[in-house]
Parts: C-alpha cells; structure tokens; sequence
C-alpha cells in the first residue's frame, strides 16, 4: 500500500480533464438534444392540439355553414313553391276571366243572332200575314187588301185624338217638305188620291203627300209630317208576338240548363 | 508480486516516470472520450434515434435519476462530476478482462486523487450554494463541540473512500493472480466474472456516496431537519 504522490496529482489532473472533455462531448450534447427533443415533441403535441382545435372549429363552420344552407335551401324552396301556387293562381284566374269573357262575346254573338233571327222572323212573319191577310180579305171582301189598308188609315186618321190631331196640324203647318206616308205595298192611284185628301181634310192643310215603300211598316200605314208620326200597322202585332217569341226562347233556355246542371 | 500498477513503470525521463496507473488511465480517458464523441457527433433530434445514442442516453439520464434519487435538488449540476467519477471507475474496472491491463483503480494513488476531487468537491459545492458562512457553520452543528469529531468524520470518509475501492479491486487482481498459480484453469475465470460484477458496484458505491457526501453538505440546514442523520445512516448501510 504505497502512495505515489506524483501520481495522485497526475490522476487528478487527469480526472478534472476527463470531467472537461465528457462534459464536451458527452453530457452538454447529449442533454442539449434529449431538451431539444422534448422541446420538439412538446412543441409538435402544441402543434397538433392547435391544429386539431382548428380543424374543431373548421368542422364547426362547416357544419353551421352547411345547416344554413340548407335552411336557404328549404326556404327557397318555399319561397318557389309559393311563387308557383301564386303564378298558377294567377294564370287560373286568367283562363277563368278569358273564358268568362269568350262566354260573354258568345253570349252576346247570340243575342244578335237571336236578334238578327227574330227580325228576319217578323219580316217574313209579316209578309206572311200581309199574304195571308191579303188573300183572305180578297177571298172574303172580293176586294184588294190596299183599299182596305187605305180605308182603314182614313177611318182612324178621323179618329184621331184632338192633342194628336193638334201637333200634326201645327207640323204640317210648319213643314218645310212634304208629308210622308209609308206602306208596305204600293198604293195605287186611287187609294192614294183617298188618303191625300183625307190628310188634308183632316189637318186643314194643303201640304204636299209623298209615298214610299218600306217592308217594315207590314200591312199599315205610317204617317210623318215633320216631326211628328203616327202609324197604324201590324206592327204592334208583331212587336207582341216578338215579346211572346223572346220569353219562349228564354224559358227554353233556361230549362236547358238545368237539364245539363242535372 | 506486484499489486500496483505504480510501480510498473514504462517509461522515464529526468526524475519523471511515466507508470501504467498513468497510462491505462489516459486509456480509459482515451477511450470514453472517443466513444461519446463518435457517437454525439451523429446526435438525432427526431424520432429515429440510433441505438448508441439510445444507449448514452439512458446512461445519462440513469445517473441524473440516482443523483435526483439521492436528494440534489438540480442534478445537472452535479452530472458532469458525479457521472464522469462513476463512468471513469466503472471503464477502468470492467476493462480487466482485456489480458494485459492493469485497472488504475487497483492503485492506491488514483483512488487517492478521485478521494482528494470528492473532498475538495464537498466543500465547493456546498459554498456555491449555501455561500462559505454557511457552510463552515454546518461544522458546528449540532455544537461547537462537535467540531472536531466533523473534521474528523470529513477526512476519515475520504479516506475510507479511496482504500474502499482500491481494496476491491486490488484484492480482485491479486485473487486471480493467486489462483492462477493455485488453479489454473477454471478459479480464474470465475474470479473475473466476481471481478466484473464487484468493479461496478464499486464504481456505483463511489459515485452514490461522493453524490450523498455532496448532497448533504450542500442541503440547507433546518433545525429540525434530520436529513444529515439519515445520509449518515445510509452511508454506513453503504459502505463495506
């Protein structure tokens, strides 16, 4: 057991070289990169925790995004929906007032028609009856229907009541033109001297007397001295069996409605 | 028979002789030193750590835990001390299987100086810390009178530090050198396997307790503090 103390500082000096140089090249670096290391893996877990917070909150957005969208959807939707019951409403509507006014037109077309239809009617109802009428006064009076129409005017025409009788002698009186006297069929010569002296025996007057022919007087005689006219024909007749005509074609109407409503 | 390696000298010039204890040492210091660097030159810092690396990393972090373990608040402090004194002893010990190699741990000299570094460390420590006043303080606990049984405690342990681990591995050496010419074949070999295993648990044995010696020194002192006692206790447990 000796000690060489030549040594012993030797081996010091030795020892606190060998603690240097470890310290150099084995503990500094060895603890620097295992700091390092935790420092990265720290910083690394940081970075996915932040990462995955945000992909958190991105879902987050996308969900919401995503609910709003389809709440705008369902809404527009609605909104479509609306606008397309409202447009068919609309173009119903349409159609029922273009109907209810083709239905009008027609409606009125048939009026006419009707109307056109019950003129032409008359007319040739009326020259039925002047036919008729004519030939049964011939047959039964062996006379003509004319002198009897002629007769007939002169014997109301003295009938006449006195306000009428005033105001046609007041227009002849004043008449610029002559008197006018319409028939259906042509008077002859000596009827028509008949009524012109029977004019002017009855209103006092020396007026001028024209005759014409007009189909729609219809077996009678219409008198016009200025304003003022007066008429005797079977034209009353025929304006009654006008009215009569209208409410049977109504009546037939209407019970071929209900006949269809059924 | 030769028992030290200090007497076995290789080379000498003007008085100075160069003795084996020097030159093994610079061996083992040779050798550490090139391995860490070697190995730390090529450090990872990501997942893939190579194996080597591994290896250093779990010495290192090892005996950070045994310092931490005994009760220093700040193990990086006293790592590079605590660690090169328990990698140089272990180094020097382990490398006896190699023929031909003489540990300088069996000299009686470098037991000494790594004895003188831990006295010296002690105080060093210590006064960094707590600051000279305190430290020269701890002498009189738990009274004045104590003081010189402290002094004495203080160079006995050194003492008993160095013979501790020149004694077992010095007896391991001259053990096998006996056997050898007793029994030849087979004794020896189990005497180094005995040898590997003792020459670690020395070179823990020392670093724990230069590690306790310093951690005690260096503890703030509370009146009721029996941390002292129980460092004292452990060392006797420990020592041989």
């Amino acid at each position: 057991m000796q000690i060489d103390w030549l040594t012993v500082a030797a081996q010091i000096v030795n020892f606190l070289v060998l603690i240097w140089l470890l310290q150099r090249f084995l503990y500094r670096p060895i603890t620097d990169a295992m700091a390092r290391r935790e420092a990265r893996i720290e910083e690394r877990l940081s970075d996915a925790m932040s990462r995955r917070k945000e992909a958190e909150d991105e879902a987050e957005d996308l969900r919401k995004k995503r609910e709003e969208l389809e709440k705008s959807k369902q809404e527009m939707l609605e909104e479509a929906r609306e606008e397309a019951d409202e447009l068919r409403q609309r173009l119903e509507q349409d159609i029922r007032d273009e109907v209810e006014q083709k239905r009008e037109t027609w409606h009125e077309m048939l009026k006419d028609e009707r109307a056109d239809f019950v003129r032409e009617l008359q007319r040739q109802a009326g020259h039925k009856l002047l036919n008729i009428s004519g030939r049964l006064v011939a047959e039964f009076t062996s006379g003509k229907l004319d002198d009897r129409i002629a007769q007939s005017f002169i014997a109301n025409l003295k009938d006449l009541d006195t306000n009428t009788r005033k105001k046609m002698a007041a227009a002849a009186d004043s008449a610029d033109g002559p008197a006018l006297v319409e028939t259906a069929a042509a008077l002859e010569t000596a009827d028509r001297g008949k009524v012109t002296r029977a004019i002017h025996e009855e209103f006092e007057t020396d007026i001028e007397v024209d005759y014409r022919v007009d189909d729609e007087v219809l077996l009678g005689v219409r008198l016009t001295i200025g304003e003022q006219t007066v008429e005797w024909s079977a034209a009353r007749h025929l304006n009654r069996l006008n009215r009569e005509l209208d409410a049977l074609l109504d009546s037939a109407r209407t019970v071929r409605r209900r006949k269809t409503a059924d | 028979m030769e028992i030290s390696p200090d007497v076995w000298v290789l080379y000498e010039w003007r008085g100075l002789r160069l003795n084996a204890t020097i030159v093994f040492t610079w061996g083992v210091m040779a050798l550490l030193v090139v391995l860490s660097w070697i190995i730390t030159t090529r450090l990872s810092e990501g997942e893939t750590v190579s194996r080597w690396q591994v290896m250093l990393e779990v010495v290192v972090t090892t005996i950070r835990d045994q310092i931490d373990e005994v009760g220093a608040s700040d193990p990086e402090r006293y790592l590079p001390f605590i660690g090169t004194l328990f990698l140089f002893i272990a180094t020097a010990n382990l490398l006896t299987i190699l023929p031909g190699y003489q540990p300088p741990t069996g000299s009686l000299s470098t037991t000494a100086a790594l004895a003188i570094c831990v006295l010296i460390a002690v105080p060093l420590f210590s006064i960094t810390r707590r600051g000279l006043r305190a430290y020269l303080k701890s002498y009189l606990r738990p009274s004045p009178f104590m003081l010189p049984f402290n002094l004495i405690s203080e160079l006995s342990r050194t003492i008993a530090l160095a013979v501790r681990l020149y004694g077992n591995v010095m007896s391991g050496t001259v053990i096998v050198g006996i056997l050898i010419s007793v029994a030849p074949f087979f004794f020896p070999v189990l005497m180094q396997l005995l040898g590997l295993l003792t020459g670690l648990i020395q070179a823990y044995i020392f670093a724990i307790l230069a590690m306790v010696y310093i951690a005690s020194a260096s503890r703030a002192q509370h009146k009721n503090d029996p941390a002292p006692d129980a460092e004292h206790s452990r060392t006797s447990r420990k020592g041989d």
